[in-house]
């Protein structure tokens, strides 16, 4: 396929996002949504169906979802819960949530009652990390394997696991090839680029994914230079983040999005699982371990209020520097608790670091984005200086 | 920084009972109690939060708790809250997370800041602790974030961060099928607790003595049952009001005789108002259920608004932590960590079976139909406090739940054709609208307004029933 062609459909399938997973279910797949990067996606490949992000839009008013949720939900959640409550992901067979943050612990029941789907399941993801919390979540995976095996009729075996550890191994290999592409200076792929075809990859079964991004690797290497002229490396620091339109304000404004923490990026994509150990096991650690979430809590080993945050943060640090970031902005959902009690540490973090940090706080509509262009323009504007 | 006058005080409420009247003097006590072993430096204090089953432990090891959750809501009492939310603001911190622990980091970070209490403290103000004891729950996301907050600011505290979770109700799941290991988690994070305490005091836990008082919990749990259960009477001898204050005993002095004999002396006030046919309203003409969110502390005065139409309320889900421990399916064990770990358990799957075998219901909803027939109640209201996603989601939903499931009320309206006829109705329900201890959310003249329109629907509901 030819560059352009690949951006048409980067666009494309962003824009029609679910296409290919409601053909599918048409042909008679389980699609089984998911919301939050804490769901083992391995596990339900592994079954035979086919996990499918559950996105909200920050252009589409929350009207339905409202009648049943109340409205001090973070924000994002409400709009995945009204686009689904309005039919949006008909094609799903069901829909797992884990335990994350309140909104979606509190709201399970609000969700399992209220949408037709046949499957729902809850991941109770511990809240520490620990020994004894690794063996907890050992056997909450073995509880959710059962639950998957009774509704698709299929037994996981050990192999099924490590086979799709395998193939989302790869993902995220193929996903960090496109953040190395953002060193560039300019990057060779903008911010948009970037999230529209991580968000469609999302959509698909995890070998299409696989495809795709081949594809898209080859389109952005295959168009010999950047959309982007040469202007701020910004890092996006927040929780799920699943619309553009942050990152392409970023980059109307003459800033380069390079690098970022977010959910449905660099939190999720970029820590694999160990192929060598029990696949149980090794699932349970990425989950648990590896996904740096504020939802997880991490005890202070360091003693000083520095070394703890160089310890919870220093994900950011290393991005910083692998992708010479010259400003970051925080962008954290109104009503976001995990986030939300973090921002003075990590204000403190990007200070001792040196990286100047925009903090943003966000209530996901596009009624915003005014407000929000005025504040990013002073940003990069001060930056820049 | 900008900070605000203190609001008026607001007018005391009046208590139906001698017990609740007794409750301020009990916490300005045990928050004087903490500042003057501050003072002493004999013992060791924690800041923790309630409803971690870990009173025991707390307390077998002379540890005093410093409850900040409390120290909060006495601010948020006191209408002196606004002060610390602003500064936690100042910081960086949104409004809109949990104003309990802005007001605690806000107050922190002051504290901090001066060496000293901030100036006109409520009540002598919270002391520094020795160590924090958070929790992660599969409840409270503030839990395990809050003192993590306050830490960036007396970062030579250590926490305990302890993991509780219990396993959420699932339509095709009996839960007994995973509390195995749910137990044996529980177990080993509160043995962890043992250990850190232990760490922390340079003393060995008496696990004599711990059991005794987890004996002790457990007759208090049994008696407070026994106890509220008496609010069935009609009339209803004590209200929500009341328990707004009785939840103080319940929430910050379990694992004390304190408690229990506090129970005791309600227990027998209201027998006593039973038989004397007292109730909590002279005139009573509605029974209403508080379904759902913590008060709004500085406006429980609504209580007696509600009082004042003739409604009261013989039953709250809020803060009522305790259920009989006997209907409970907890495992005999002579460990009393293991058994604390069955208790938590117990408490939170309590509903569960009964929900599951009723169509479409919920344990929050089964919770609410059960006690809708016991305490015969003619109304719900819930209130909806904008900073607790903890208490506050999932309210509106129960409620359209319940008038998807439960059974309707029969009313006589009258038809298009000018003849009476008869019109299936839902159980009538409120949801107010404010914050735990914000102040600025709430609006006196609103909530009135809401609550009269709310007595006119119950009024119609009483005068025009069918059956």
């Amino acid at each position: 396929m030819r560059p352009d062609e690949v951006f048409f459909k980067i666009e494309k399938q962003f824009k029609d996002y679910g296409s290919r997973a409601r053909q599918l279910h048409k042909e008679g797949r389980k699609i089984i949504g998911y919301v939050c990067s804490f769901v083992p996606l391995e596990m339900i490949a592994a079954s035979g169906a086919i996990p499918f992000r559950v996105r909200g839009s920050i252009q589409e008013p929350i009207t339905l979802g409202d009648t049943l949720l109340e409205t001090i939900v973070c924000p994002y959640y409400r709009s995945c819960f009204d686009l689904s409550i309005k039919g949006r992901y008909e094609f799903l067979s069901g829909l797992v949530i884990p335990h994350a943050c309140d909104s979606m612990v509190r709201s399970y029941s609000v969700w399992s009652y209220s949408l037709p789907y046949s499957y729902f399941h809850f991941v109770n993801v511990p809240t520490v990390c620990e020994e004894s919390s690794f063996e907890f979540f050992e056997e909450e995976l073995k509880n959710f394997k059962k639950s998957l095996e009774r509704f698709t009729g299929k037994s996981i075996q050990d192999e099924d696991l490590s086979k799709a550890i395998q193939l989302y191994n790869k993902n995220r290999d193929k996903i960090r090839a496109l953040y190395e592409l953002r060193k560039n200076d300019p990057p060779l792929i903008s911010g948009t680029e970037l999230t529209m075809a991580l968000t469609a990859g999302s959509g698909l079964p995890i070998d299409e994914s696989n495809e795709w991004f081949d594809q898209v690797i080859a389109a952005v290497k295959g168009r010999g230079g950047s959309p982007l002229s040469k202007g701020p490396r910004i890092l996006i620091d927040g929780a799920c983040i699943d619309h553009i339109e942050l990152v392409k304000l970023v980059e109307e404004l003459g800033g380069n999005v390079v690098a970022d923490t977010i959910c449905n990026g660099a939190r999720d994509s970029f820590p694999k699982t160990e192929e060598s150990k029990d696949p149980i096991q090794a699932l349970s650690r990425r989950y648990l371990d590896k996904l740096n979430c504020p939802k997880t809590y991490r005890a202070n080993k360091a003693g000083t209020f520095e070394g703890d945050i160089a310890n919870r943060f220093g994900d950011i640090g290393t991005y910083a520097r692998e992708f010479r970031v010259e400003g970051a902005i925080l962008y954290v959902y109104k009503y976001c608790d995990p986030f939300g009690f973090e921002v003075p540490a990590r204000k403190a973090y990007y200070q001792s670091i040196q990286v100047p940090m925009l903090h943003l706080e966000d209530t996901y509509s596009a009624g915003n984005l005014g407000q929000l262009r005025t504040r990013i323009q002073a940003f990069l504007e001060m930056i820049s200086r | 920084m900008t900070e605000q006058q203190k609001e008026a005080k607001p007018k005391k409420r009046m208590t139906a009972t001698r017990a609740a009247a007794s409750i301020g003097p009990m916490v300005k006590s045990f928050i004087t109690e903490t500042l003057q072993a501050r003072a002493e430096g004999k013992q060791k204090l924690a800041y923790t939060f309630i409803v971690c089953h870990h009173e025991e432990i707390l307390r077998a090891m002379d540890v005093i708790p410093i409850w900040t959750e409390n120290f909060a809501g006495v601010c948020g009492a006191k209408r002196d809250a606004e002060r610390f939310l602003q500064r936690a603001e100042s910081l960086g911190l949104s409004r809109s997370l949990c104003t309990y622990a802005l007001c605690g980091i806000g107050f922190d970070q002051w504290r901090e800041e001066l060496g000293e209490m901030p100036p006109d403290s409520p009540w002598g103000g919270m002391a520094r602790p020795d160590f924090m004891i958070s929790s992660g729950q599969i409840l409270c996301d503030p839990r395990s974030k809050w003192y993590q907050a306050s830490q960036q600011f007396m970062p030579d505290v250590p926490i305990y961060n302890i993991d509780l979770p219990y396993p959420l109700f699932q339509r095709d799941q009996d839960h007994r099928e995973v509390w195995g290991y749910y137990h044996k988690y529980i177990v080993k994070q509160l043995r962890g607790l043992v250990a850190f305490v232990e760490e922390q005091t340079k003393k060995k836990m008496d696990y004599d003595r711990l059991r005794e008082l987890v004996d002790l919990s457990d007759r208090t749990w049994n008696l407070i049952d026994e106890t509220y259960r008496l609010r069935k009477a009609v009339p209803c001898p004590m209200g929500t009001g009341d328990a707004m204050n009785t939840m103080v005993p319940i929430c910050f002095m379990m694992a004390t005789q304190k408690a229990y004999d506090f129970f005791v002396e309600l227990k027998k006030e209201l027998e006593e108002k039973i038989a004397k046919g007292e109730g909590e309203v002279e005139n009573e003409k509605y029974r209403l259920m508080w379904g759902g969110g913590l008060p709004a502390w500085y406006a429980l005065n609504d209580f007696n608004y509600f009082n004042s139409k003739g409604a009261s309320f013989p039953v709250e889900t809020t803060y009522r932590m305790v259920l009989p421990l006997y209907e409970m399916d907890i495992p005999e064990t002579k460990d009393p960590i293991e058994h604390l770990a069955w208790r938590w358990l117990g408490y939170w799957t309590f509903w569960y079976d009964k929900a599951r075998k009723r169509p479409d219901s919920e344990p929050d909803v089964e919770r609410l139909i059960n006690w809708i027939e016991e305490y015969k109640i003619d109304g719900i209201v819930m209130h909806e406090a904008f900073s607790c996603r903890t208490w506050h989601v999932g309210l509106i939903w129960q409620l359209h739940q319940l008038g998807k499931i439960y059974k309707p009320i029969p009313l006589y309206v009258i038809g298009k054709d000018g003849k009476r006829e008869i019109v299936m109705k839902e159980l009538p329900s409120l949801i107010l609208e404010s914050d735990i201890i914000d102040i600025t959310s709430y609006s006196e003249v609103d909530t009135r307004n809401k609550i009269d329109a709310f007595i006119e629907t119950l009024e119609s509901y009483r005068v025009n029933r069918a059956y």
